[in-house]
């Protein structure tokens, strides 16, 4: 019997310019999509948007709130950004049990923002084991 | 750029300033790594995916698609990870190039974090 949750406690978090330029200098990513106003204006999303890492460590930190170390030792995800995270942005990472035995579990994950709009979607599993 | 181009392989240590300044950026609240002196695993991805992205210049626009990623091992703070990136796919559609990138974060030659990101790259205008 699996001891995998059918569903993963939410993380919610607002996204700031500030954190984007923290996340620039913490990562070395320093696109001037995510930094540059001016920059950004020229572009199809008409002002800064977020890393897509930044975005997609919610995941990751949904998975290390409910299965630890596990998370680190065993834990694989294939994910998709599929719309811009701009400054100002609360976005939500929650996940659904999808199956599950005695050494795995994969779950449906999801960041939507303040509009219920995906923004990353795809699949986390993790070695219960591991 | 062909499959099999490899863009950087380089040893860098994870220092706990390093760490917390990428846990303070995430705003990541898990107790876990500063309580046994472990990097997140998505600080090592962006780490290794930051070293590509310098190694290959992508223009200014470009955007992340897709992420996939294995975490295998913890890495310690103060670790040294090899740092590898290695292109998997390049081809151009509608005038985007579509970049995939064969990413790996080693610690004594055993994977801790491996991965696949998806870039969409704006072609420059002629």
């Amino acid at each position: 019997m699996s001891i995998a949750p059918e569903t993963l406690q939410p993380v919610e978090r607002r996204i700031t310019q500030e954190q984007l330029v923290q996340y620039a200098d913490a990562s070395g990513d320093h696109n001037p999509l995510h930094l540059d106003e001016e920059f950004a204006r020229g572009t199809p999303y008409g002002r800064t948007i977020a890393h897509g890492m930044l975005v997609l460590a919610l995941v990751s930190e949904l998975m290390t709130r409910s299965f630890g170390e596990a998370w680190l030792r065993g834990g694989r995800l294939k994910t998709r950004f599929r719309a811009p995270v701009f400054p100002g942005d609360t976005v939500r990472a929650a996940g659904t049990l999808k199956a599950s035995d005695e050494g795995s579990a994969t779950y449906e994950v999801a960041v939507s923002n303040q509009d219920g709009e995906n923004v990353i979607t795809g699949d986390v599993s993790v070695a219960l084991n591991a | 750029m062909e499959p099999g181009h490899a863009l950087v392989d380089r040893e860098i240590v994870i220092t706990s300033a390093m760490a917390d300044a990428y846990v303070r950026a995430v705003g990541d609240e898990c107790t876990l790594y500063a309580e046994e002196g472990l990097v997140p695993p998505m600080a090592v991805a962006a780490l290794v995916m930051a070293e590509a992205m310098d190694a290959v210049s992508l223009p200014a626009g470009t955007v992340h698609t897709g992420q996939e990623l294995t975490f295998s091992r913890p890495v310690a703070m103060g670790a040294a990870v090899r740092c590898s990136a290695v292109v998997a796919a390049n081809s151009v559609r509608r005038g985007t190039r579509f970049l995939t990138l064969d990413l790996r974060g080693a610690l004594e030659g055993e994977a801790a974090v491996e991965g696949r990101a998806a870039l969409a790259v704006p072609e420059a205008d002629e």
